[in-house]
């Protein structure tokens, strides 16, 4: 048996994965989702931010289109340390294209606006 | 303070430790020995203050522990083979009042001061009463110089653009009889002390001047002339003014020793370099006796007397908008409880007038100190403990007073002397040093009068005559939160930065942090420099939401990187630099 | 001076939010911000989890504002960055606001005002945290700032006091970002944020959470050096002997936040000393007739979902009282709760006004299986039961209450807890 914390939305349900892969405790299906792939290939969404070379704005903020495998949320980090944007963006152009090897994109969550 | 003599003195001592040798040593009485308790140590210095010889000084050794002045842990050649006039050590509010009262004469002067600013030590750490002296006795400097002192502050802080209140301070009592009887000596004590002014009101005249009387008050001791100023930043005035006139500030420069010939300073070590003045003004305040002892003219020990005070938010005005305290003879029930608390007042030999309730010149309430004898001088934590016996003694004069009323609290260490008066003086056994030494309480009151003396001392000793170029007036950062919305919106007019609002709580614009910045004196590029000069971070939030933009602007400013913006001087980085910058692990 | 009909302070969630539901009801509209962009404390929470309710999506904070700023850019929703409101004042008509930008002080007047102020954090010295004041003690907001807007890094190990969900996102993001968390202290013995968030901050990086304990002392005179952390008993008093000295160069703090009003109070708008809030009644109308509050001004929200849903509702019925010519006399009745919550909005109801939708929002005292009663005269018009209620899990209910007072009397709230009965 093992126990889980869904974390997909705030209710925060308390899954409970029996020996033979029952899964209780979810108020939603998504419950029963998560609960599957913590089991098999845990996954979570990685979000931080950039540099930019705009001075009023530093850094803009970013994350994986979708979620990556746990285990690589460090590579994406690693990643990420290296891009510099230099042009404007908008939310959700893309900022670099299959991070870390995972195939998932990394985008924009906000708009570089630049004053004056 | 008694008058023993020193077979007396050594009896006393004997009976504080027997462990202690006591002597008479140049007309000073002379502990020496090894003790692993503190509180007895001072004790013992406390037993051997006698009137009949110069001072206490109290070599006993806390074991395993070392005393003396930090030494810095850094060095470069930026004194060099200085040759000042005058050298004065120490940035408080003595040695900048010194600094610029000499300028009035034809001298060239150097003040160090070994933190990164003036006004860390016990300058920047009171409440900033300007006191009225009732509670000195006659015979003591502060006495003297208080009333003086005193006088000269409505001048002093009109030329140095620095706000200052006379609202009157309140001494509060709980029956009629007794606010009469008390109130008739101490208005013969006024009059003795040369306080003008001072009268008793009963309760209801009295809450026409302060609103915020406990329920208890049946009465008040009203005495006009107390006032209440913001003590750093008269320093910083008086040091920024000094400045304007000439005078050299080196910060984060300590002095680490002395070379005296026949009976003379020829050379002062620094961190910095040596420097060779020609007369030393002795203001370093908390080590003062340190410095006394470098120029072989010590007569007196320092003991640190901490006291923490706790800054409520403005918004409790119900508490005091003028600086009250409860009477020493008054007792409540409530108070600490019956026995208890008499017996507290019965054996107390508090060196403090109890506290009070202070309105700061900024509208924040202070409440407190406390007093406790400490081994470390620069011992600025904070406890709980002293924390919960203010609240607890304070209650009895802010009623409703609770921890949730607290915005933040610090503490400092009184430079007390165990005769427990200022040593104020020309040198005794060095001919070319002047001492101003245990100044506490009074102490911001009596400094500009303490300056006004040094300072012709040294001229007399140089022979200098006076400077007619000396500009005693300064102009001070404009605060625009306090201005009416015409004059404000003229200042905004001519520089846009006044507009931009950068610290909500106190509302202070960008443009005052800018002007701090460009300033005479180079230590406001640091966050506590800014703040105790035109207050961002002083508010509620504290700083949670400005100390980042604060950051930002004395980046920008100064030139540097954001990570090179130090809290409050060097070691004190807030920041390590860009993220990413070596990558992740 | 510029006329509108309501004027929004605070360009936040809530503050977009209201101003755009305010349009929507006709109402000429004024959004003014103090900083140079909008979107609030949201332009610096760059995790996600925003907008669930709100979109059905999973958002990160600068995309749930996104959204909303560009809602206010296709109304007619007037906005003014980097001014600042420095007095309100009553006049017999409304409100003259008193500004001050870059072009100098400036006033402007309105028929109704919604406060969407948001709330800022408690320090170090408000929770009585002893020792020195040296560089490195941040609340987790000011961190947030640095490594999110600044790109700078404040830290290299910390401790962690308090396990509020910003506490947490900073845990994870430190972590992240190379920094080393030592452990989340909690002084209460269950936490303050989020159970998703010990999971996904915490417990996926290995970060321990220390529940009924405490920072007490810190340690440095320049750079934090070190902190003390000790047990507490059931009073949050650090227990003598379990104290612990733990090297760290940062104190992150969070530690509670608490509603800005000091505006609403300078125009005596009275507070809830619960919430530190206004107190205000179903339309989110304060004590102050044509004063109303929204978001994390009124209260203090877990999600900004809610955020935004009650900011509408305060944007709303400022446009509908500015709207109205005669105003009808409110009736205000105090509703009244049991001890088993921490609070209740809104604290009132006006009985001259709709009461067919009241937005109910409730914390628990503590953690319980419960049934959520609403009476009105001692009659049961209401009742939901939740598995499990938490203190750091707000609630909200809608409650249609006009047939139930349509007679008069005032709504009473109970909270059974049923954690017994199982």
């Amino acid at each position: 048996m093992k126990e889980f914390v869904c974390i997909v939305c705030p209710n925060s349900c308390k899954l409970t994965v029996d020996d033979d892969l029952k899964i209780t405790g979810a108020k939603c299906k998504r419950g029963d989702d998560f609960a599957v792939k913590e089991m098999t290939s845990p996954v979570r969404s990685v979000t931080s931010t950039v540099r930019t070379v705009f001075a009023e704005m530093p850094l803009l903020p970013v994350k994986t289109a979708s979620e990556v495998p746990k285990n690589k949320i460090f590579d994406v980090m690693r990643a990420l340390a290296g891009v510099t944007v230099d042009k404007p963006l908008k939310t959700g152009d893309v900022v670099l294209t299959d991070v870390a090897g995972t195939g998932v994109n990394v985008v924009s969550t906000s708009s570089v606006i630049i004053d004056g | 303070m008694k008058n023993k003599d020193i077979k007396k003195i050594i009896k006393d001592v004997c009976q504080v430790s027997p462990d202690i040798k006591t002597e008479l040593k140049d007309g000073c009485v002379v502990l020496s020995g090894e003790l692993d308790d503190w509180q007895t140590i001072y004790e013992a210095g406390a037993a051997a203050a006698s009137k009949r010889y110069l001072g206490v000084i109290n070599n006993v050794r806390l074991k395993g522990k070392s005393d003396g002045i930090p030494v810095p842990d850094f060095f470069d050649e930026a004194a060099e083979g200085l040759k000042p006039d005058v050298l004065v050590i120490g940035g408080g509010i003595v040695g900048a009042a010194c600094a610029r009262e000499l300028k009035k004469y034809n001298l060239d002067v150097l003040l160090t001061e070994k933190s990164y600013d003036v006004a860390t030590g016990a300058s920047g750490r009171n409440d900033g009463c300007v006191h009225v002296g009732i509670d000195l006795h006659k015979g003591q400097q502060k006495l003297i110089y208080n009333g003086r002192g005193n006088a000269m502050y409505d001048g002093l802080c009109k030329d140095l653009d620095v706000a200052l209140e006379k609202k009157g301070h309140m001494i509060l009592f709980k029956s009629n009889a007794e606010g009469r009887f008390f109130s008739a000596l101490m208005k013969l004590r006024a009059k003795q002390n040369g306080i003008p002014g001072v009268k008793y009101l009963p309760r209801e005249e009295a809450l026409k001047i302060e609103t915020g009387l406990p329920s208890w008050c049946s009465g008040v001791l009203y005495m006009p002339i107390g006032g209440i100023v913001s003590p750093y930043k008269l320093t910083v005035a008086l040091a920024e003014n000094a400045a304007q006139n000439g005078a050299k500030i080196l910060l984060n420069t300590t002095v680490l020793g002395m070379k005296t010939e026949n009976g003379k300073i020829v050379s002062v070590k620094t961190n910095r370099g040596t420097i060779y003045p020609k007369v030393v003004i002795n203001a370093a305040g908390i080590y003062a006796d340190k410095i006394a002892e470098f120029a072989d003219d010590r007569t007196f020990t320092i003991h640190p007397r901490k006291g923490t005070n706790l800054i409520l938010d403005k918004k409790r005005f119900d508490y005091a908008v003028t600086s009250i305290t409860k009477s020493p003879f008054t007792k409540l029930k409530n108070n600490l409880g019956g026995a208890e608390s008499m017996l507290a007042s019965a054996t107390s030999k508090s060196h403090t007038k109890g506290g009070g309730i202070v309105r700061t010149i900024d509208g924040n309430v202070l409440v407190g100190p406390n007093a406790r004898e400490i081994f470390e001088r620069e011992d600025y934590a904070t406890d709980n403990a002293d924390i919960d016996e203010i609240i607890n003694k304070q209650k009895a004069t802010a009623e409703k007073l609770t921890r949730g009323d607290v915005i933040t609290y610090f503490s400092g260490t009184r430079a007390a002397t165990y005769e427990e008066d200022f040593v104020v003086r020309k040198g005794i056994r060095t001919k070319n040093i002047i001492e101003t030494a245990g100044i506490q309480s009074p102490g911001i009151t009596a400094a500009p009068a303490i300056a006004e003396d040094a300072a012709k001392w040294a001229a007399e000793m140089l022979k200098a005559g006076k400077n007619p170029s000396f500009d005693g007036i300064r102009r001070g950062v404009p605060h625009l939160a306090q201005m009416d919305a015409m004059e404000r919106d003229a200042l905004i007019k001519k520089n846009p930065d006044y507009g931009i609002i950068v610290c909500r709580c106190e509302e202070i614009s960008k443009g005052e942090i800018l002007d701090a910045l460009r300033s005479p004196l180079p230590a406001a590029g640091t966050v506590d420099g800014i703040k105790r000069r035109v207050r961002p971070g002083m508010g509620r939030c504290q700083g949670g939401f400005c100390m980042p933009l604060v950051v930002k602007i004395i980046a920008d400013e100064l030139g540097i990187p954001e990570a090179e913006v130090t809290k409050a001087g060097r070691g004190s980085l807030l920041l390590y630099g860009d993220k990413n910058a070596e990558g992740v692990n | 001076m510029t006329a509108y009909d309501v004027i929004v302070i605070g360009g936040g969630p809530a503050g977009l939010a209201a101003a755009v539901s305010a349009y929507g009801e006709g109402a000429k509209v004024l959004l003014i911000e103090r900083e140079a962009k909008l979107g609030g404390i949201l332009k610096q929470c760059v995790h996600d989890g925003f907008g669930l309710i709100e979109f059905k999506e999973k958002l990160t904070g600068p995309e749930y504002a996104g959204r909303f700023i560009e809602q206010a850019a296709a109304t007619g929703v007037e906005t003014r960055l980097l001014t600042f409101v420095t007095k309100i004042e009553k006049i017999a008509d409304g409100f003259v606001i008193s500004l001050v930008d870059r072009s100098g002080v400036s006033s402007v007047a309105a028929k109704s005002i919604v406060l969407a102020t948001g709330c800022r954090e408690r320090t170090a010295r408000q929770v009585f945290i002893g020792g020195t004041r040296p560089a490195g003690i941040f609340t987790a907001g000011t961190t947030q700032h640095f490594v999110n807007l600044r790109g700078k890094m404040p830290v290299k190990k910390c401790v962690i006091l308090g396990s509020g969900d910003i506490g947490l996102i900073m845990a994870r993001r430190l972590s992240l970002e190379g920094a080393t968390v030592e452990g989340v202290y909690e002084v209460k013995s269950t936490p303050s944020g989020l159970t998703r968030n010990i999971h996904q901050c915490l417990y996926d990086f290995n970060i321990p959470l220390h529940l009924s304990t405490t920072v007490t002392r810190c340690f440095g005179n320049d750079r934090l050096t070190a902190v003390e952390v000790a047990a507490v008993d059931e009073k949050m008093r650090p227990i003598k002997g379990t104290e612990r000295i733990i090297e760290c160069d940062a104190l992150i703090l969070s530690v509670g936040l608490i509603p800005e009003n000091e505006l609403a109070e300078s125009i005596d708008v009275a507070l809830d000393n619960r919430t530190r809030g206004p107190i205000c009644d179903q339309n989110c109308m304060t004590s102050v007739p044509g004063v109303f509050s929204a978001g994390n001004a009124l209260h203090v929200h877990d999600l900004v979902d809610y955020v935004s849903d009650c900011s509408r509702i305060a944007g709303k019925s400022a446009a509908r009282f500015a709207k109205t010519q005669s105003k009808p006399e409110r009736k205000l009745t105090q509703a009244a709760f049991d001890k088993n919550f921490l609070y209740v909005v809104p604290q009132t109801v006006d009985l001259n006004s709709d009461l067919s939708a009241v937005s109910v929002y409730f914390r628990s005292g503590y953690d319980m299986k419960a049934r959520f009663v609403v009476r009105v005269n001692g009659k049961e018009v209401f009742s939901k039961r939740y598995s499990v209620l938490k203190p750091p899990e707000m609630e909200k209910v809608v409650l249609n209450l006009a047939e139930a007072l349509k007679d008069g009397g005032k709504p009473e709230f109970a909270l059974e807890d049923v954690t017994k009965l199982g």
